[in-house]
């Protein structure tokens, strides 16, 4: 079994609380609470949870965007620091990529730039650098809008770029939330396809964020279930099925049934 | 806005319809000045024939080109001097939020002040020449393109920011590759008001006293009971401010080519 990678213990976040005249000194809610788990080298891990479970928060946290109010976080061997919005490291020395909701693209940075933009800010922008970021380009079906601006890519093209744009960097550990939740259901289906294609080049450690108990599925070696707020890890459950799998024909492989109803049960 | 970038670009058809529709306005505004100037004598209110043909008879002599020239190079050097610290200070100011606050309500009131009541004291420091002109100009153009600058600055999205910062970004280059590209289109708006202001400073301030400039041609037509050559001049200074809209135009074509074209589809 791989060393773990990322330990989250006994995470806990509230929000400053607003100044309000009327409810006076009372303390802000707890938005997550007591939740902890960890994530094996080169393991795919799906977080599952309903809206508002604080998905998007965690994932901020580890990605160092944000601070924790409790608990703490220990990555590759070496405990983060968590707490002071001054010692944050986002990204730390960009080892963690984060893919987030939005794509988050530089609407004046055409396609290529865009995917080539950490690898010239990190100054690794070499013949090598260049033609992994052409192979990706290639792989995820982009070829021939290198030139193209953001405005001009549709919506699952611009997930796609967001997408290799992390992977071509090559951070050891990558955390995507909810990347697919705009695209329409076909698109979304390739995309993850595209994800699980990208995902065996290379074997990276990724926390997957979604509301979809399909896509957790689809993609996971092992799915959390998060509780509503505040958010535990109410569920855990390992996906039996082998890769590499066909996402478009998941509902019909043996055993999704069975672990797709169980994940259902727990997700309030 | 006072100048804009408007023009039909959806089809040809709406094109010429536009140009066609336009030179019926001026052929209108034309109408309604021959008119006036029947009613009340072209003594009052030169006609539209007569400041046609002083104008060309002007303009191959030489002395419009001339004149213009200086009320030209007035308004440039006074968008330079005045555009660049407006540039630059909100930059050097994004990390220091109080220096803005403290500075806030002296820019309001400089911003505020009638500049115009300035030029007899710029008159008196820098003299009757192009000097005084540039410093009108100049305090004209610095507190529009400030605001618009530092409007750009805090328009920047952080999640853009955040992003650069996981992909291991420094703070140089996320003030060279995110900041500064993100405010572009803030600082252009700023400038397209300010120039055709620029153009108009320089002219009252030649109107005051000077010895040169478009605005000294329209002093001594009015000092001669001249109203031709004080038409005439205005038509010039109108002309400028058509061709340094359509340079700004080209410009912001050429540097804002990854914008979404929504301006045109919503105007036409």
């Amino acid at each position: 079994m791989a060393a773990t990678l990322l330990e989250v213990r006994a995470l806990g976040k509230r929000f400053a609380q607003r100044q309000d005249r009327d409810k006076g000194r009372e303390p802000a809610p707890w938005v997550i609470k007591d939740l902890s788990f960890s994530v094996r080298d080169g393991e795919f891990l799906t977080i599952v949870g309903p809206s508002g479970a604080g998905k998007s928060t965690l994932l901020n946290i580890i990605a160092q965007i944000d601070i924790a109010s409790a608990g703490e976080i220990v990555f590759d061997g070496a405990t983060v620091s968590t707490r002071d919005p001054r010692a944050l490291r986002p990204g730390i020395d960009r080892r963690i990529g984060y893919v987030t909701q939005d794509d988050n693209l530089l609407p004046w940075r055409s396609t290529l730039d865009n995917v080539l933009f950490a690898l010239e800010v990190q100054g690794r922008l070499d013949a090598q650098a260049r033609a992994r970021a052409e192979m990706l380009i290639r792989t995820v079906g982009l070829a021939g809008f290198e030139r193209y601006y953001p405005h001009e890519l549709s919506g699952g093209m611009r997930k796609r770029t967001a997408l290799i744009r992390t992977l071509v960097y090559d951070p050891p550990m990558i955390l995507m939330d909810e990347p697919f939740a705009a695209v329409d259901a076909q698109t979304r289906t390739q995309l993850q396809a595209d994800l699980l294609t990208l995902w065996e080049l290379g074997r990276k450690t990724i926390i997957f964020v979604t509301h979809d108990i399909t896509e957790a599925i689809a993609l996971g070696d092992r799915a959390l279930v998060l509780s509503k707020q505040p958010s535990r890890i109410a569920a855990e459950h390992v996906i039996p099925i082998p890769r590499p799998r066909n996402v478009k024909d998941i509902f019909a492989l043996p055993g999704f049934a069975a672990i797709h109803e169980r994940i259902r049960a727990d997700v309030q | 806005m006072s100048v804009s970038a408007i023009s039909p670009t959806r089809s040809p058809a709406i094109r010429w319809r536009t140009h066609i529709d336009r030179a019926l306005v001026l052929l209108l505004i034309l109408a309604l000045w021959q008119a006036g100037s029947l009613w009340v004598g072209t003594y009052w209110l030169s006609s539209p024939w007569a400041t046609t043909t002083r104008f060309v008879e002007l303009v191959l002599n030489g002395e419009l080109i001339r004149h213009s020239g200086y009320t030209l190079a007035e308004a440039g050097a006074g968008t330079l001097i005045g555009g660049f610290p407006a540039v630059l200070l909100p930059f050097l100011l994004r990390r220091h939020p109080i220096i803005v606050a403290i500075l806030d309500p002296f820019m309001v009131g400089g911003y505020g002040a009638p500049k115009l009541a300035f030029a007899p004291l710029f008159l008196l420091w820098f003299g009757i020449g192009m000097e005084s002109k540039i410093a009108l100009t100049a305090s004209v153009v610095f507190f529009i393109v400030y605001f618009a600058t530092l409007a750009g600055v805090r328009a920047l999205d952080p999640r853009l920011v955040q992003m650069a910062q996981i992909a291991g970004a420094s703070e140089r280059q996320i003030a060279r590759h995110i900041v500064m590209p993100s405010a572009v289109p803030n600082i252009f708006a700023g400038f397209r008001i300010a120039v055709p202001y620029a153009i108009g400073a320089a002219v009252i301030a030649e109107l005051i006293s000077s010895n040169r400039g478009l605005g000294y041609l329209v002093q001594t037509g009015a000092m001669n009971f001249d109203t031709t050559s004080v038409f005439a001049a205005i038509v010039a200074a109108t002309l400028l401010v058509h061709a340094a809209n359509a340079l700004m135009n080209a410009f912001e074509a050429l540097l804002m080519r990854w914008r979404p074209p929504l301006q045109s589809m919503m105007e036409t």
